[in-house]
């Protein structure tokens, strides 16, 4: 876990530019996330996404990253992504996605990024000053093997155990992050994958691809601990709005589907009705709350 | 790319695009391919407008003879202009 300080005053309410989502719920303290994933950076895309990514400071508290932010994973196109993200006043927070693993390097794109400022996580966490509030980012690459009913398991020949294996230690790494988190008094947290931990937000997509698309295990894994939003990329033909079975809200964040350079939610941070700061109470693969 | 084999029937080229369009040089994995009826059509997002033609001349060269129709669109990448309240 990462702590992130000093803590930063309350976020003006007034005058801010593009992109700012309002303030309907009047001076309600809220964290104002700012997410994209799947912005496959060439090295032909420098400059892409800058001009939108520095009106941030004045709609955003933080920039999500959910993965495939290269095109094959290699050091010079992480370069290109680390130039759209350096200084742009707001913290950046990164997992990386299977096109940033083509290459066999991500240790050196995660590296790249990390010169930049972008706290990548994978497995742990990130706790963000906000408005007097503090804020988690629990993050892994998560990985597929279905959704219920229709899921891989980890039976038979060695590679099919090592395939689902994958995705259930990624799980395991996210919980225990989102563990971390509550622990810490978190007023909101954040999960961030690559692959998806819903099926719903799969819509539009070949059903029959959705097990190479995500796993139940990341949403199994986020109703145990709990948290306030999921974040995902990947599915570039789904949709924005899920759900997981525990009623954490999930959104697909895919730059295809958003359509934007990044898409703005706003979370509470008062334990309003939305907020799920503590875990699920499930019993199962995490054991009891 | 001629180290890649005909497909026996053109069946086949609907995989072999797909193939090389997940390839190193392209790495597009979000682009479908349908046949429908003598032509094939192309569906999906990308990054840049060049990186749309690359994918249209690559339909193209593994579809000779077919026509190749796109709806292949370039993300968005302005700030948008409105949140959501998760209350």
């Amino acid at each position: 876990m990462t702590l992130l300080g000093p803590d930063r005053p309350a976020p003006s309410r007034s005058g801010r530019p593009a992109g700012d989502p309002g303030d309907p719920a009047g001076s309600r303290p809220v964290v104002r996330v700012a997410a994209v994933g799947d912005i496959h950076l060439g090295e032909d895309c420098a400059g892409l996404l800058r001009p939108a990514f520095e009106a941030l400071p004045d709609c955003a508290d933080v920039l999500l990253l959910a993965g495939d932010l290269t095109r094959h994973g290699t050091v010079a196109e992480a370069r290109v992504v680390a130039g759209e993200i350096a200084s742009l006043g707001v913290p950046v927070v990164a997992v990386l996605g299977n096109h940033d693993h083509h290459s066999d390097e991500p240790e050196e794109v995660s590296r790249v990024l990390r010169d930049a400022g972008a706290h990548v996580l994978e497995g742990d966490s990130v706790v963000l000053p906000v408005a007097g509030h503090k804020v988690g980012v629990a993050g892994v690459k998560g990985f597929c093997g279905g959704f219920v009913g229709r899921s891989a398991g980890e039976f038979g020949e060695p590679e099919m155990k090592a395939f689902v294996r994958t995705t259930r230690r990624s799980a395991e790494s996210l919980a225990g992050a989102l563990g971390g988190l509550a622990r810490h008094g978190c007023a909101a947290r954040v999960a961030l994958t690559h692959f998806s931990p819903v099926p719903d937000t799969l819509a539009g997509e070949p059903p029959e691809i959705h097990p190479f698309l995500g796993s139940y295990l990341l949403a199994e894994a986020i109703d145990a601990e709990g948290a306030d939003l999921a974040v995902h990329g990947h599915a570039h033909l789904g949709t924005e709005h899920g759900m997981t079975a525990g009623g954490v809200r999930v959104r697909n964040v895919a730059q295809p589907v958003i359509d934007h350079a990044f898409a703005l939610y706003r979370l509470p941070l008062d334990g309003g009705p939305g907020a799920r700061t503590g875990p699920a109470g499930l019993v199962g693969r995490y054991g009891t709350h | 790319m001629t180290e890649h084999p005909e497909p026996y029937e053109d069946e086949y080229r609907v995989a072999l695009l797909r193939e090389r369009l997940a390839e190193d040089g392209h790495a597009e994995l979000g682009v479908q391919v349908e046949r429908r009826g003598n032509a094939v059509l192309l569906t999906g997002t990308v990054p840049t407008a060049v990186r749309r033609d690359e994918i249209l001349g690559l339909a193209r060269t593994v579809f000779p003879g077919f026509a190749v129709r796109a709806e292949v669109a370039v993300a968005g990448c302005d700030a948008p202009d409105h949140g959501e309240e998760l209350s």
